[in-house]
């Protein structure tokens, strides 16, 4: 929280996410997908870039149970845990 | 004339001016003419320099004098208030003017936000800053939801995109909807979090005895190595607070876009 006292740095803002809001998982389709991640934030001392590949499989599970946009995985930081795909295919619709 | 010494003292003492005169009121003192005396007194009293007066009654001159200063006074006055209507016209007018200045140049955050969408696809991750990503869950005290982060730290490099979520569950027995919004400390480095998609600031309507996951997928700004302010900074704690929502509520979007 901000407070009254912190005129010398900047306040601090809060700003809207860049894709908007994830629609609740109600009917937990992602739920195995997402403890697969964990599992593997647990085993490896919860350092991200190793569970990479996990959090990508749970995007793409979102992605297809219409729980989240549709978007080339490049464009969410997954560039280089992609194949070289043919690019036609891999192009979803744009949010 | 005891009586009327401390009279003649105390507005010698405010007013330096009358010194002199009340010098010469001494000198005159073996001459005692009750009347001189008299008229002394009503002079310091009165405060009007006694150059300027012959005889107590109103001269041309003083009216005159009279006349100017309540002129003056007047201007005066009318400067001043017009000053302060002044003030208040600017106090009101700040508002849409430092609108305008923030968008033009980006100061209150707005225009970071608009290059965000192409960093994500072309940013590399900086592989030798490891940075701690602490999670606090908070719910105010009106909801009844048991909110807590899946995760209580997350080790992330900045450029690198990256998932972690939070767990909600509604133990009553009736629909509730939250909404929520966050915070990041330190604040300076809350300009390099971006958040790509999470579940903040939306009305999110939980059903009786259901439990979510909610996922945040964010990163940090690749920039954040290159600024020495954040040289010494290791860890940052993500906090998100919900609130109890009415139905039909909607947040307004942080940020100056009205539209």
């Amino acid at each position: 929280m901000s407070t009254a006292m912190n005129f010398g740095s900047k306040a601090f803002k809060p700003r809207a996410p860049d894709k908007g809001s994830f629609p609740l998982d109600h009917f937990g389709e992602c739920k195995a997908f997402k403890e697969t991640f964990m599992k593997c934030l647990r085993e490896n001392s919860f350092d991200n870039s190793r569970c990479r590949l996990q959090s990508k499989n749970y995007l793409e599970c979102r992605m297809d149970n219409q729980l989240m946009a549709k978007e080339p995985l490049e464009k969410l930081g997954f560039r280089d845990l992609m194949d070289p795909p043919p690019s036609p295919e891999a192009r979803g619709s744009k949010p | 004339m005891l009586l009327l010494l401390p009279l003649m003292l105390r507005p010698s003492l405010c007013c330096p001016l009358t010194s002199p005169l009340l010098s010469r009121f001494i000198r005159t003192l073996p001459s005692s003419s009750i009347q001189g005396l008299r008229f002394q007194a009503e002079l310091f009293l009165q405060r009007r320099p006694p150059s300027h007066l012959q005889t107590r009654s109103r001269s041309r001159k003083s009216g005159g004098l009279d006349e100017e200063w309540r002129r003056r006074n007047k201007t005066v006055l009318m400067y001043i208030a017009a000053a302060g209507v002044g003030m208040i016209c600017l106090s009101y007018a700040a508002v849409p003017l430092y609108r305008l200045y923030c968008q033009a140049t980006g100061l209150g955050g707005t225009a970071v936000a608009e290059h965000n969408t192409d960093l994500v696809e072309t940013m590399k991750p900086v592989k030798e800053r490891i940075i701690k990503v602490a999670f606090n869950a908070d719910t105010h005290a009106s909801i009844q939801w048991n909110f807590k982060p899946q995760q209580t730290e997350i080790l992330v490099v900045p450029g690198e995109t990256a998932l972690a979520f939070y767990k909600a569950k509604n133990s009553t027995d009736k629909p509730i909807i939250g909404i929520s919004t966050y915070n990041v400390v330190p604040f300076e480095a809350g300009q390099y979090f971006n958040k790509i998609q999470c579940f903040c600031f939306e009305e999110q309507r939980l059903n009786p005895h259901e439990e979510v996951d909610m996922p945040v997928f964010f990163y940090i700004d690749p920039e954040f190595d290159e600024d020495p302010r954040m040289a010494r900074v290791d860890t940052i704690t993500l906090s998100y607070t919900f609130f109890e929502a009415k139905d039909g509520q909607k947040l307004p979007l942080p940020g100056y876009s009205y539209n």
